[in-house]
């Protein structure tokens, strides 16, 4: 039996130091020599998997190497790991900021409550939280309009749908998503009145799930091209692949519209790039990028930061030429919603 | 199905097919029995299955695999990193063998060494998360299309036969909405239409389990090993060799259903298998450590969540609200007759409920389709648990000379 509770200890804690591993690998990497050397050090923490998701993380990862080389910044990578808890976060962020990585950027939602507990203790040190408003003086919270993005999906979408019907995959059915598919609907309907929208979920609320099951994203984009729609627009993390795959299968006549990053340039994606008109771009870049170089000059960004179409924090990619027919209709609501004229809602009717 | 009774296997399956078409009719929602659905809840039903057929190999040599989801995570990651590499098929194999050696593990814990059955499981999962996260990041990040928390697109397809000749008459004849033939065409063409090449081994694997361990020797010999390893050691079966035998195959089967995953959605990715691995163990015990009941519970949750999915007019969930009313009325009537009235009676008013909430919505959250499989087998469970009858000595340790 003595062999036995040996064995199995070893085992549990082998396994423990495996996801430990597995969950906060992290890559330092020394400041680049092009820029003068500068004494800021940016820690950076994603959500997730990190890097490699080809859109949110990713972007994220744009600026941060923008900075590396332009700014000649300190850099510092952590990965939450999937499912991690709000303790772990917590670890991870009082970790960089112990080791006096200054500004702490956290990449996603999923670090507000870890955040707030996090950002008193160090008053010293800037943090970012992309995605969220974590109330706090050193705190600057990178909020995105992502509804005035996605309302240049749905123009562009509804001037693209040739049956008059469209589709939208959300991935975790929250708030920060539905925001998403509000724009979308109302750029849609500012098109077409009459258009019809399927929309799908793939996970309620705190089902972390949700981000990656591509082959139901899968079946719930051909459940709609079923249906009729032939342009469909994915806000739902890794699971997003499905509705490229699905699209691919129906052939020509049939578009995707990507989100976050410019999903048509993702090398992981190449083989449906075809099939990719835009994609909703949300310069998460733009902001990680403003963050660190407010601080290299002294003036850190704290406070909710909106970056809007105004602020070139949302857009559309326009790298597949096939877009070029509807950026007129796109650039005009675009302009109208940067002058105020058009006000976008986050809540979908 | 040598060993089922025909008679009882077309007798249910008449059932079901009434079921589903009163169902069909009522809600006219032809969704509910067309091809592509029927065709599309096989593929989900399969990983659901091959898990919940681990878990009957395992559990009929009295070995509990609650590693089910690890040996599945070991399967989809085998499958990506072959995959990649050298092709489908490669991934498969590499899946499968990926599972043997979580199944090997559990049955060097559990069986050489007596270590707890369940904490041995939990072990295997969390080795499994752990290993797979940590070597994607070593071989996928820098591999050409590939990220830190998946793998580049697997090389190549399995097969994917549709025979037309069959599908187009049927689906035609599905369209035209006659009772019950109409619906038995929908499920017959949706057995021909996309149908993997990987879900015809699957069905191949029920049928080649129902008659190992029913049917020869060899599986009167491991289930003794599940039933009372003392006995069978008395007669001379070498009880640890059959149960090392029976949970690698377990972790090959649920290594299988790994696969199934990653290839059918073409990448190995983190998470993929999103708990797969416990709804197969669900399933099992849904269908009494039988293959006919786990296929069943296999193909419930499939079925439920293609529905889902699929939905674009939030009228699927409703008309499964429907069936299920369907159901508990057909159960609580049967029931009334073998004069188990409490429960019957419990059913008749649930169903009665449910008919309530068809008529006064009009659509409901796609949440409740969600929960719908999960209510199911608690249900069985608190209703049936009676005449559920797991192997007797399911989780005993066994040493051999022991005195039990």
């Amino acid at each position: 039996m003595l062999k036995g509770v040996k064995l199995a200890s070893v085992l549990a804690v082998a396994s423990l130091a495996l996801a430990a591993c597995g969950s906060s690998s992290d890559t330092a990497e020394s400041a680049a020599p092009t820029a003068a050397a500068s004494a800021v050090k940016v820690g950076m923490a994603y959500d997730q998997d990190g890097k490699g998701d080809g859109s949110f993380n990713d972007a994220a990862f744009a600026g941060l190497s923008k900075a590396q080389t332009d700014l000649g910044v300190e850099i510092k990578e952590v990965n939450s790991g999937a499912g991690a808890t709000d303790a772990a976060r917590e670890e991870l962020l009082t970790l960089l900021a112990e080791g006096g990585y200054n500004p702490v950027i956290a990449v996603g939602f999923a670090y507000s409550t870890a955040l707030a507990a996090v950002a008193p203790k160090f008053p010293e040190t800037t943090f970012a939280i992309v995605d969220s408003v974590v109330d706090s003086p050193n705190v600057g919270s990178l909020i995105f309009a992502a509804e005035q993005g996605s309302y240049l999906t749905g123009v562009i979408a509804a001037s693209a749908s040739k049956s008059g019907h469209i589709g939208f995959i959300g991935g975790m059915e929250i708030d920060l998503i539905k925001a998403f598919e509000a724009g979308y609907n109302e750029g849609a309907r500012s098109v077409n009145p009459d258009i019809i929208i399927d929309s799908k979920y793939m996970g309620p609320a705190g089902d972390n799930t949700a981000w990656n099951v591509p082959e139901k994203a899968k079946t719930a984009t051909d459940g709609m091209i079923a249906n009729g729609a032939d342009v469909i627009y994915a806000a739902a993390g890794g699971s997003g692949l499905g509705m490229f795959q699905s699209v691919k299968a129906a052939g020509a006549g049939y578009w995707a519209i990507g989100v976050d990053s410019d999903q048509y340039t993702v090398p992981a994606l190449a083989e449906y790039k075809d099939f990719i008109l835009t994609s909703m771009l949300k310069r998460v870049d733009v902001a990680v990028y403003d963050v660190i170089a407010a601080l290299v000059n002294g003036a850190p960004l704290v406070g909710i930061q909106a970056f809007d179409l105004s602020k070139e924090g949302v857009g559309y990619s326009s790298s597949n030429s096939a877009v070029a027919e509807y950026a007129a209709a796109a650039d005009a609501a675009a302009a109208k919603i940067a002058s105020g004229e058009v006000v976008v809602g986050t809540t979908v009717e | 199905m040598t060993y089922l009774k025909s008679h009882r296997f077309i007798g249910s399956a008449f059932t079901a097919i009434t079921m589903l078409s009163i169902t069909r009719t009522i809600t006219s929602n032809g969704d509910l029995t067309s091809t592509v659905t029927i065709a599309q809840a096989l593929v989900f039903a399969s990983p659901i299955a091959l898990a919940g057929l681990a878990g009957i190999w395992a559990e009929r040599a009295g070995v509990i695999n609650i590693g089910l989801e690890g040996m599945m995570i070991l399967g989809t990651f085998g499958a990506g990193w072959a995959g990649w590499q050298w092709g489908a098929w490669a991934g498969v194999l590499a899946g499968i063998i990926f599972g043997a050696i979580g199944g090997l593990l559990l049955a060097v814990a559990a069986v050489t060494f007596g270590v707890d059955q369940i904490i041995a499981g939990t072990a295997i999962n969390l080795l499994a998360l752990g290993t797979t996260k940590f070597l994607a990041i070593l071989l996928f990040t820098n591999a050409p299309g590939g990220g830190q928390a998946q793998s580049p697109p697997i090389k190549g397809k399995i097969p994917v036969f549709t025979l037309d000749s069959i599908v187009e008459p049927l689906t035609a004849l599905h369209e035209k909405g006659i009772f019950f033939v109409s619906d038995l065409a929908g499920l017959v063409a949706g057995l021909f239409y996309n149908m993997s090449l990987l879900t015809i081994i699957t069905l191949l694997l029920f049928i080649m389990t129902s008659y190992l361990l029913w049917k020869t020797a060899f599986g009167l010999r491991l289930r003794s090993a599940g039933e009372n390893p003392w006995a069978a050691d008395s007669l001379g079966v070498k009880v640890v060799q059959y149960k090392y035998a029976a949970v690698v195959f377990s972790g090959m089967l649920a290594g299988l259903g790994g696969a199934y995953l990653s290839i059918a959605s073409t990448i190995y990715r983190n998470g993929n298998t999103a708990g797969r691995g416990y709804i197969g163990l669900a399933t099992m015990i849904f269908g009494d450590w039988r293959p006919g009941g786990t296929a069943a519970g296999a193909i419930m949750f499939g079925y439920i969540d293609t529905l889902r999915l699929i939905d674009t007019g939030n009228q699927n969930v409703k008309g499964l609200i429907l069936l299920g009313a369907i159901i508990l009325f057909t159960i609580g009537a049967w029931m009334l007759r073998s004069s188990r009235r409490n429960t019957a009676i419990g059913f008749l008013l649930l169903g009665a409920v449910m008919i309530g909430a068809y008529f006064s919505a009009t659509s409901f959250p796609p949440e409740v389709a969600q929960v719908a499989p999960y209510i199911t087998t608690l249900l069985v469970l608190a209703t049936a648990s009676q005449n559920l009858r797991p192997p007797a000595a399911d989780g005993v340790p066994y040493r051999k000379g022991e005195d039990h």
